[in-house]
């Protein structure tokens, strides 16, 4: 205080942005809890990824295969992507305006990087749907595609290293009950494919 | 005379040495004091104190709180400290409100200190550069800063000047709240964000760097960006734990040569996973000293509509490892290097287009998004100005090293 002046421009909590976590397929499709961190309308929603940590944000990059427009007053697409571990899904509807539009511009097949948020969905019959709602989806080459399967490689491994040591990977162990060495094959797998 | 304030004032003093005065109690008997018997509220204050004293069988002390009478420095001023000093005023400042009458800093050979007269203490007021001797004022803690409190119980007088003396110069890294003395050079200047502002911009010394403010006020000067200033008497403000300069309290003097400066360099790798409104080709305002990015309808928040705006290129947006993120901010010659579009092929873009300005927005994301980057630059307030930046590539050495790992350990 002792100044007048101080009264300046309102300043805010510093933001923080969710990181966005690097996950495999084959792993982004075994989760299946979700969860809310708070009680608060907008605390942010996270799904737990089986090799044990929490993540409300993803970047990917695979290949666009398949991308579908659905709704008739409610337009929003679908899309596959697929990456060395397996298949995702995508999409992007109104209240993804940028990336919808940006789906729309794609013609498959495309190598893709995705920014999005993972949903869980559990059908009628009793299976665990994973889709990602995509804020931004770009057409990119094969070399940031290589480059993001380092990236996945490197932090899953990361997760794998903290298995066991962190709460969230705690809970993971005891919902789950995979054997993290699972992932690590995956990891290894994926690399391998690289090489050829 | 505020009975409430003077009452804390007094219970605090007791709680001090372990003693519980009820200060509603206290309240009561200042009010009969002084409104009923009409006792001059600096002496109802000594009646109420010496007899609390008796009633715990504290010797008595005459007026203001224990060690009131004896002249401190003001480097070692500890907060609830009654205290008389002898110093000078080396800043006067714009009371933030009617009950105070006075604010600034006063300073004496060992140290400096922020004050405040109340309205209340009906004190002659300070002139800056003076000397005065201050008895029985009380040091204070406002958000965690001590503060020099001259209340109705407190006396100024003018006095003789002291001797001349210059104030300690604390090394950039070692500043904390309250006030300080630095040397540094102006690093960098910014956009000012916010019309009462004058100049902001980023100090630098060999220890580190901090975030300096001038706001709006009649006299106030510019700093010339790259010019090593001696800077006296500047407020420091904390804000979420970061520490601020406010130089309106101070007294600026530039300085011939240079110092070497903390680099204070911040190196960033990730994915370009955002990037956010504003980015892109840019309208700035013409007018000297403002530089804001005009709005749409070329509309400067400060000087209204400019037509004649400057173009400019910058990038903003989400640097992510997986793990962190960093808003990056980076300016116009790096942008032409990585998107590849240079000012003035995204001037006549903008001019060719029914997208205007928003297609230059989407071939840059298009160029960027998804892409990994490495940004080096200065970090401040969790963003990196970003000084050089280029994409990564794959590199088979990494995927070697994760194949190993990956297959090593299961």
């Amino acid at each position: 205080m002792a100044n007048g002046a101080r009264t300046g421009p309102r300043r805010d909590a510093p933001f923080e942005r969710e990181a966005a976590r690097r996950v495999f397929s084959q792993e982004l499709r075994e989760a299946r809890i979700h969860f809310k961190d708070g009680e608060d309308e907008k605390s942010p929603t996270y799904v737990l990824l089986p090799s044990g940590e929490r993540c409300n944000r993803v970047f990917l990059v695979g290949t666009l295969t398949e991308k579908r427009k659905q709704g008739e007053q409610n337009v929003f697409y679908r899309g596959r992507v697929v990456d060395p571990t397996g298949t995702f899904m995508i999409m992007a509807g109104s209240y993804q305006p940028e990336a919808m539009q940006q789906i729309a511009r794609i013609e498959p097949p495309a190598f893709v990087a995705i920014v999005g948020k993972p949903n869980v969905y559990e059908t009628p019959d009793g299976t665990f749907l994973i889709t990602i709602r995509c804020e931004s989806v770009t057409v990119v080459d094969k070399e940031v595609r290589d480059t993001w399967v380092l990236d996945a490689a490197e932090r899953t491994l990361d997760r794998l290293d903290r298995f066991g040591t962190t709460p969230d990977s705690e809970r993971a162990k005891k919902e789950y009950g995979i054997d993290p060495a699972l992932w690590r094959k995956m990891v290894y797998d994926a690399l391998a494919q690289m090489k050829l | 005379m505020d009975f409430s304030e003077t009452a804390e004032r007094i219970s605090q003093k007791f709680a001090q040495k372990g003693y519980e005065a009820d200060k509603s109690s206290i309240e009561k008997k200042l009010r009969r004091l002084v409104q009923e018997f009409g006792v001059p509220p600096a002496e109802a204050e000594r009646t109420v104190t010496n007899e609390l004293s008796k009633q715990f069988s504290i010797p008595p002390t005459s007026g203001g709180g224990p060690g009131a009478e004896q002249e401190k420095e003001i480097n070692g001023l500890s907060p609830g400290e009654w205290v008389t000093l002898n110093g000078k005023v080396v800043a006067l400042t714009r009371p933030p409100s009617q009950v105070i009458a006075q604010t600034g800093i006063f300073a004496d050979p060992t140290g400096a200190i922020r004050f405040v007269v109340w309205a209340k203490a009906n004190a002659t007021p300070m002139e800056m550069g003076k000397w005065y001797r201050i008895e029985s004022a009380v040091v204070d803690e406002y958000k965690g800063v001590a503060n020099l409190k001259i209340h109705s119980g407190s006396t100024v007088k003018e006095i003789e000047p002291g001797p001349s003396f210059f104030p300690q110069v604390t090394p950039v890294r070692d500043l904390a709240p309250g006030v300080g003395s630095v040397r540094a050079k102006v690093i960098q200047e910014w956009e000012v964000t916010h019309e009462r502002m004058f100049q902001s911009g980023l100090l630098a010394d060999e220890s580190g760097t901090i975030k300096f403010v001038i706001w709006r006020e009649d006299g106030v000067e510019r700093l010339e960006e790259g010019k090593v200033y001696n800077i006296f008497y500047a407020q420091v403000d904390e804000y979420n734990g970061r520490l601020s300069l406010n130089l309106n309290t101070a007294t600026c003097l530039a300085e011939e040569g240079d110092i070497e400066v903390a680099s204070g360099d911040t190196t960033a790798t990730g994915a370009f996973v955002s990037l956010t409104q504003g980015s892109g080709l840019v309208k700035r305002c013409p007018v000297e000293g403002c530089n804001r990015v005009l709005s749409r309808q070329n509309y400067c928040p400060v000087h209204e509509i400019q037509p004649d705006f400057k173009y400019d290129l910058r990038i903003k947006g989400w640097l992510d490892n997986g793990e962190k993120t960093w808003d990056v901010l980076v300016q116009k010659a790096n942008v032409e290097t990585l998107t590849g579009i240079t000012l003035d092929q995204a001037v006549e873009i903008a001019e060719n287009n029914p997208l205007g300005m928003d297609e230059v927005f989407l071939r840059m994301r298009d160029t960027i998004l998804g892409r990994y980057l490495t940004c080096r630059g200065r970090e401040i307030e969790g963003r990196i100005l970003v000084s050089s930046c280029s994409f990564e590539h794959f590199s088979p050495d990494t995927l070697a090293a994760l194949l190993n790992r990956a297959g090593g350990e299961s």
